[in-house]
């Protein structure tokens, strides 16, 4: 089910391994090639972006399969085998429930229990899941179409998002994502659409249904929350060239997409519904194309259809995956490249996440080791290095909720953000550097570490295998020396901690 | 792209890098006590996520509030109604869950500042706040805040002799740690805010009491990891770590826990709250504090947010309960102190078709404090009829918030130099609306 201990205990050390901590004692490197170095830097790059954390053993299996292949078999996730994770989730169910077992097994008086569950399980996925490109293209897919769990009833329907909305179509056609998001109770309710109705409907049941406040009675009418957030964040972006006309128009075309009423509209369930009673049935005009009145449904579709594929839309991705996977700054001409590959293949997701991991920008030196993790990042790739077991994830939960990034907990529409500057102040180092402490010395509640004997007999040779495991390839000499520098005159064991704990907390170890 | 931050960070840590100590810098960096007895403190609280100003302060005298808002118009004041609107002027009232506030702007100490807003139309929440923690609305390229910018701009008892006509010297002096420079702005929270990004140093602190590595379980990691994050290729997290290792040494130093909140002073629970009484701890302990920023969510209320009661008016209850609980803890330091809210822009004035109100454009502010000039709300009213409104639909900007900010920022803070904090708006003093005595 898991990997074998990461650090063997000393009696198990074998003579290559006592070899290899003499050379690296020495000073001396073992004999490679200068294509050999450029491989692996490259392998360890991309690992790095498409990843959750670099695993040492991971380097060398990647290399031995080439970086192509190994992007190809990402891509096509279904095929990579996955029991580990299963077996690992079959302890956090109610990411796999329905959201009608989850409302039985996690009754509205206990809200944060569910959504610790939820996140727990994705933090399982992100540590442990093989499928690990589908995992971080989920993660930012989720983002990028974020809803709250906070709000309203969307917490047991987040799951459901997740699963049904967006795993199963990060390498689809944008279009088809755009539309199960757009389709989904959890946004419905989420950005609102669910209360917006035809100024003028005459829809005598949705009166009733309202929670009657205090004073004068309330028209239900139009609620531009949802048509805003579509063209802002979901597609064209705020510079894509749309008017608040545009946003109203769009909110009147989305009027009577809402979320059924269980036992009262056909094929009940707490699923999407369109009320026709509640729809704005004139003509409306969005981005200066016509759509006729009375059509219905067909509004919103086409509405969909129209943003998928316009290429403000495709600009406004490009640019998005660009600041998370490779750069924060601008990269013109990989972003242009992004356009063009989404236009050509018609909002193809998989042909544009390939073109992005493989294109010579994205492997650039002045990408590597530049971005800094987010906090989640941090944390899922220290338990991935460490091969620490995560059992009960609260612990883990509150060192995330300290660094500011609980899957399922951003209010915002907007997500959680993917530049370095919005991560980096002093408060945060420090928080980082605690959970590296906490994790290293198994303090961090529910998360066991390997026994942890770094192999070698000097300090050097320990400190410099501890390196290589946290840090595979970088070029970490200066940081080693400046580590050794500290735990040189601890005892055994407790140097190894510090060291590691030194190593998760360094600098280095933040970006990636 | 290089921040101008990191620009200013690199000569600053190739210093340290020379090989000054973390603990002689923060002696230097101590702040003696005479100093800091007539610093200026501007506490900045944002109501992120477009709080409903017309439900705020509420111009209960137009007719055409009462018109839009069927469901969540706020009744009239009425004589002898203790639960009811708190009347200001016969035109304008408090929202009923800022009674803890109309009582100080009864006593003068807190003005209203109505129908301000940006020149910018946009109805996006982030653009909109980044313009207006960027103060430079309709630019999006602009990477620091007006309050790091504020920073650089004002002179501190700790820049013995340097001059502010460079101001990136003055930031990067205090980057190096020659001058008090980590806590001249803080911010409550687990990350740094727009307003206070930028070349100066600024903070954030989740939590004044644990801010600190190891939890004091192992001598010297403070020490290891500030040598680890010393390095002459250092970046944006190099610094960061740097400021956050000598803003220990200050706290530790002077021990902010060891001021609890004067008897009787109870601030709301939650993290706003505890952010309020954090402010006011280092207030209380002189640890240079002039700019402390903090968060205050929960404003976007596009269903059910309710009129006299309901969801707004909670929220409003505890924005309420925490600045007058902030008022009453720091008492005659309030003389010194100036809190000031601000939110990305305003609802429209009709309610919406789920009991809220989408997004609108101009809204109001409060400031409170002994320089205030209270009890008055300020600007000028550009009516609610159809015509009189923004694009038809919402509250018109008359008052450029940059003109609020300007004047706090140079007659309370003393920045000089307004063009260099506010670029591209020569905020000149007579568009001020006379805020401060």
């Amino acid at each position: 089910m898991r990997s074998p201990p990461v650090f063997p205990p000393r009696r198990t050390l074998s003579a290559a391994l006592l070899a290899l901590a003499l050379l690296a004692a020495l000073g001396a490197a073992p004999p490679a090639t200068a294509q050999a170095r450029a491989d692996t830097l490259a392998a360890v790059h991309l690992l790095q972006r498409a990843t959750f954390g670099v695993r040492q053993a991971d380097v060398a299996a990647l290399l031995r399969e080439g970086r192509a292949a190994w992007l190809e078999r990402q891509l096509s996730p279904d095929g990579i085998p996955n029991d580990g994770l299963a077996a690992r989730l079959a302890a956090h169910p109610a990411a796999g429930m329905s959201v009608a077992e989850l409302y039985r097994a996690f009754p509205p008086a206990q809200p944060a229990r569910l959504v610790a569950e939820l996140a727990g399980a994705r933090l399982q996925r992100a540590v442990y899941g093989e499928r690990q490109l589908e995992e971080v293209m989920t993660d930012f897919w989720f983002n990028h179409f974020n809803v709250f769990a906070g709000k309203a009833a969307v917490r047991w329907l987040v799951a459901d998002y997740e699963r049904t909305a967006i795993r199963p179509h990060v390498f689809g056609r944008f279009e088809e994502l755009l539309r199960a998001t757009a389709r989904h109770p959890a946004m419905l309710l989420y950005l609102d659409n669910a209360r917006s109705v035809a100024i003028d409907s005459s829809a005598p049941a949705y009166r009733r249904r309202q929670p009657r406040p205090e004073g004068p009675r309330r028209t239900p009418g139009l609620n531009e929350n949802y048509g805003r957030e579509l063209l802002e964040l979901h597609t064209l972006g705020v510079d894509g060239g749309y008017t608040q006309q545009d946003v109203i128009e769009v909110a009147r075309a989305f009027t009577g997409w809402t979320v059924a009423r269980p036992g009262r509209d056909a094929g009940a369930g707490p699923g999407f519904v369109f009320r026709p009673e509640l729809h704005d049935r004139g003509a409306k005009t969005v981005l200066g194309r016509a759509l006729p009145a009375g059509r219905g449904e067909q509004d919103g579709l086409d509405v969909l259809h129209l943003l998928a594929t316009h290429p403000a839309t495709a600009r406004h991705l490009a640019r998005k995956l660009v600041q998370r996977f490779v750069a924060d700054e601008p990269r013109p001409r990989l972003e242009a490249e992004l356009v063009r590959v989404f236009l050509a293949s018609d909002g193809g997701l998989r042909e544009v996440t390939r073109t992005l991991f493989s294109a010579p920008e994205f492997h650039a030196a002045e990408n590597r080791g530049a971005k800094l993790k987010t906090p989640f990042e941090l944390v899922a790739s220290a338990l991935r290095a460490t091969d620490a077991e995560v059992g009960d994830a609260r612990g883990v939960l509150q060192t995330l909720r300290t660094l500011g990034q609980v899957p399922y907990a951003a209010s915002a529409p907007t997500g959680y953000p993917a530049t370095s500057e919005e991560w980096t102040n002093g408060g945060a180092m420090l928080a980082r550097m605690n959970f590296a402490l906490a994790l290293a010395a198994g303090r961090l509640p529910g998360v066991r570490l390997p026994p942890l004997q770094a192999p070698g007999a000097t300090p050097e040779a320990r400190v410099h295998a501890l390196a290589r495991r946290v840090l595979p390839a970088a070029p970490t000499a200066e940081l080693e020396r400046r580590v050794l520098a500290d735990v040189a005159n601890a005892p055994g064991g407790a140097s190894d901690v510090r060291a590691l704990g030194l190593l998760l907390g360094s600098p280095e170890f933040q970006k990636k | 792209m290089i921040s101008r931050r990191l620009f200013f960070k690199q000569g600053a840590v190739a210093l340290l890098a020379l090989g000054l100590p973390p603990a002689s810098l923060a002696q230097a960096l101590r702040t003696p006590r005479s100093a800091a007895a007539r610093r200026k403190t501007l506490v900045f609280i944002f109501q992120r996520g477009a709080v409903d100003g017309l439900n705020m302060v509420i111009p209960f005298g137009e007719a055409a509030y009462y018109r839009q808002r069927r469901s969540i118009a706020v009744p009239a004041p009425r004589r002898g109604d203790a639960e009811g609107m708190l009347d200001l002027d016969g035109f304008f009232g408090m929202h009923p869950a800022l009674r803890p506030l109309a009582e100080l702007y009864a006593r003068r100490e807190l003005a209203v500042i109505h129908a301000v807003g940006s020149p910018d139309a946009t109805r996006s929440h982030f653009e909109a706040q980044d313009y207006l923690e960027s103060a430079t609305p309709g630019r999006r390229s602009t990477r620091d805040g007006w309050l790091n910018r504020v920073l650089q701009q004002t002179p501190c008892a700790e820049c013995r002799g340097r001059t502010l006509a460079d101001p990136a010297a003055h930031a990067a002096d205090h980057a190096r740690g020659q001058a008090g420079a980590g806590l001249r702005g803080v911010a409550l929270g687990e990350a740094l805010p727009l307003s206070l990004r930028g070349a100066h140093p600024a903070l954030a602190l989740a939590d004044v009491q644990r801010f600190g590595v190891g939890g004091g379980r192992a001598a010297g990691l403070e020490d290891a990891f500030a040598r680890l994050y010393r390095t002459e290729r250092g970046d944006a997290v190099h610094a960061a770590a740097d400021e956050a290792f000598a803003a220990i040494e200050i706290l530790r130093r002077a021990d902010p826990a060891r001021y609890q909140p004067r008897a009787g002073v109870e601030y709301p629970p939650g993290e706003f709250g505890q952010a309020l009484r954090q402010i006011a701890q280092l207030i209380k302990a002189d640890v240079g504090v002039e700019i402390a920023f903090a968060d205050l969510g929960g404003w976007d209320t596009h269903v059910a947010q309710g009129g006299a009661q309901g969801q707004l008016a909670r929220r409003l209850g505890a924005l309420a309960r925490g600045i007058r609980a902030l008022h009453d803890d720091l008492g005659a330091r309030m003389d010194d102190v100036v809190v000031l809210t601000g939110s990305e822009f305003g609802r429209t004035l009709a309610e919406n078709g789920s009991g809220g109100t989408d997004h609108g454009h101009a809204n109001c502010m409060l400031a409170l404090g002994g320089a205030v000039a209270g009890g008055r709300v300020l600007g000028e009213w550009p009516g609610l009829e159809r015509e009189q409104l923004y694009e038809g639909r919402d509250l018109a900007v008359t008052t450029d918030f940059r003109d609020v900010f300007a004047e706090v920022a140079a007659r309370h803070l003393g920045a000089q130099r307004l063009d260099g904090v506010f670029p591209g708006h020569p905020s000149e003093p007579r568009r001020w609306r006379g805020l401060l005595r």
